[in-house]
């Protein structure tokens, strides 16, 4: 069965998730850590892969709206069964990859 | 395309290359079929994200379902778990042997024989101590322990170390450099990029396999018996799929750790080694140890609370992480749902797991501080950070595991052995209950957790069952 990639479902959210959490990140750099996560997302086993583009689907729609990352973020504080492990998958794939390629990278994501 | 052997084992880690040897050496033509690639030590950085890309499934990113949901890693590669895991080498305990002799009925075991097969193992594989001084690390784990007073010890590792006395130097003796040489020498074959999709059984016997290969395409393997060796999750999820009933993927078991990350005053962090020093003064409840600690795991273990935490980031060279481990009472499953590749993983941890969790994670931070940490960086969401005793305190009463970063690299128990048919999916040597020519051979014979790195008692176990199988003409049945 061919599988949906999942770079259009992810990459927005995890674009604006790492503008927020490392805002001086260069977008070249952020354009390859989103398609890190993302081909780390399209290798995921198929029940997680599918709940986590299920999940991702519901943020995506969120980040498309006017307004709609405030609402990304209140989900993200919700206690909510799985739906905050989604944005914890992007940060923990994202700043894996920032920090092993660019060790010396500040925490606001500036080169040192 | 087809391939036929007398011997057909799935998975070369530490039960089936194992598993590959005894049965070659023995004389039986033997197949062994490895769904990853054979990756030479040294081709890739030891615990970098290019290693989990080439040696880990999905990339290292597996997880059991739960509240928490528990990360895990397996291995896929020539050597499976033995060419990503940190090498350090425990025998299982004799108490507990004889517990799981006792409790699981399994027949014909004599854990002294076990050992006695340890022993070999220990020579082969080369388990040594390190040969000079610790790395910094190691020595944060051991001088905590020893100013609190707590057993500690280092860890011997299935090592050489071709390069004198250092401590961070050393190769690692994995399967690819130890028993799948010797198995293949004694005229085993390996093909690898080839996963099994199910197996084809009709009454009660299984005739051949359905293997699939990285272009689509598909090939059958016949035989005589197979031992399926794909470890904890892939063994059950393979019988499942192919409709093997019993009790298979019930009882998973784990050790579920939780991890800080420590900053000191001078550098040491170790970006490609893990420490050989572990402390038991809690065990077999509880042990505390060191992780693999580059730059992006130190980043990782800051993320829970990464607002307040970042700041600590580029100090990433004068920290090092560590983890609690337990000996969860807790249990999960694998699941094999029809149309999915994948199992389904799920693992529920019980209260008193939680609190073990709670209390592990204080008394490592506690460690932490008797080490001369300047401060202490817990990975759970809403962490304090920790610098004094007091602190401590207001940590523990803030943890809670839901909010927790929780992982685990050992996983057994879902097709344990013995002869309690409501407990045991498998046989005293392996063999699957109601199956005359499937066995298993893997962690997920191990009737539980066994506190401790399980890897020793997978092989000595795996030895064990295959020769018995030769002794008893099993290849004749």
């Amino acid at each position: 069965m061919r599988q949906v990639p999942a770079l259009p479902i992810v990459g927005s959210f995890a674009e604006r998730l790492l503008v927020d959490d490392l805002p001086d990140l260069q977008p070249a750099q952020r354009r390859e850590v989103v398609a890190f996560i993302a081909h780390r997302v399209d290798s995921l086993p198929s029940f997680t892969r599918f709940g986590v583009l299920a999940i991702g689907t519901v943020f995506r729609m969120l980040v498309a709206v006017p307004g709609g990352w405030l609402g990304a973020k209140l989900l993200m504080k919700l206690p909510l069964p799985f739906v905050g492990e989604y944005p914890r998958l992007m940060r923990s794939l994202g700043f894996a990859y920032v920090w092993e390629h660019w060790p010396t990278t500040t925490p606001t994501g500036a080169l040192a | 395309m087809s391939l036929d052997a007398d011997i057909l084992i799935i998975g070369s880690g530490a039960g089936g290359a194992t598993t590959a040897t005894v049965l070659a050496e023995a004389g039986l033509d033997v197949l062994i079929v490895e769904e990853g690639a054979w990756v030479e030590q040294g081709s890739v950085v030891p615990f970098s994200l290019d290693q989990m890309d080439q040696q880990y499934r999905s990339g290292g990113v597996t997880v059991a379902l739960g509240m928490p949901s528990i990360a895990y890693t397996e291995g896929r590669c020539a050597g499976g778990g033995t060419e990503v895991n940190s090498g350090l080498y425990w025998r299982p305990p004799g108490e507990l042997l004889e517990r799981w002799r006792h409790d699981f009925r399994i027949a014909d075991f004599d854990p002294d024989d076990l050992l006695s097969i340890a022993d070999e193992v220990e020579t082969a594989i080369n388990v040594r101590t390190v040969p000079g001084p610790h790395s910094a690390p190691s020595e944060v784990l051991r001088s905590g322990a020893a100013a609190l007073g707590w057993q500690h010890s280092e860890v011997p590792r299935w090592m050489t170390y071709p390069h004198g006395d250092d401590a961070t130097k050393g190769e690692r003796q994995s399967m690819t450099r130890t028993y799948l040489p010797r198995a293949m020498k004694a005229g085993a074959r390996l093909v690898t990029g080839r996963r099994i999709d199910r197996l084809v059984i009709d009454g009660g016997r299984a005739t051949e396999a359905i293997a699939s290969l990285p272009d689509g395409s598909t090939e059958r393997i016949t035989f005589r018996h197979v031992f399926v060796c794909g470890g904890a999750i892939q063994s059950p999820a393979l019988l499942q799929r192919s409709g093997v009933k019993g009790h298979i993927g019930r009882t998973l078991a784990v050790h579920p750790t939780v991890k800080l990350a420590a900053r000191f005053a001078d550098e040491l962090n170790v970006p490609d080694d893990v420490p050989v020093h572990q402390v038991k003064e809690f065990a077999p409840h509880l042990s505390f140890g060191g992780s693999a600690s580059n730059p992006g795991l130190v980043a990782l273990s800051l993320l829970d609370q990464w607002p307040t935490f970042r700041r600590a980031v580029t100090d990433w060279p004068r920290m090092s992480v560590y983890y609690a481990a337990i000996t969860s009472q807790g249990r999960g499953r694998v699941m094999s749902v029809p149309r999915m590749k994948d199992p389904i993983v799920t693992y529920r941890l019980t209260h008193a797991d939680r609190e073990l969790l709670r209390s592990g994670l204080a008394r490592l931070a506690l460690l932490m501080l008797e080490a001369g940490a300047e401060e202490v960086f817990p990975s759970f969401r809403g962490a304090p950070s920790v610098k004094n005793r007091r602190d401590v305190a207001t940590m523990q009463h803030a943890f809670s595991a839901t909010k927790a970063t929780v992982m685990t690299v050992h996983l057994c128990s879902t097709v344990p052995m013995g002869e309690v048919a409501e407990r045991c999916g498998a046989d005293s040597f392996g063999r699957v209950h109601g199956y005359r020519n499937i066995h298993v051979n893997d962690a997920s014979l191990l009737p539980t957790a066994p506190g401790v790195n399980p890897q020793a008692s997978v092989m000595a176990f795996a030895i064990r069952n295959a020769r018995h199988f030769v002794a008893t003409g099993g290849s004749r049945a």
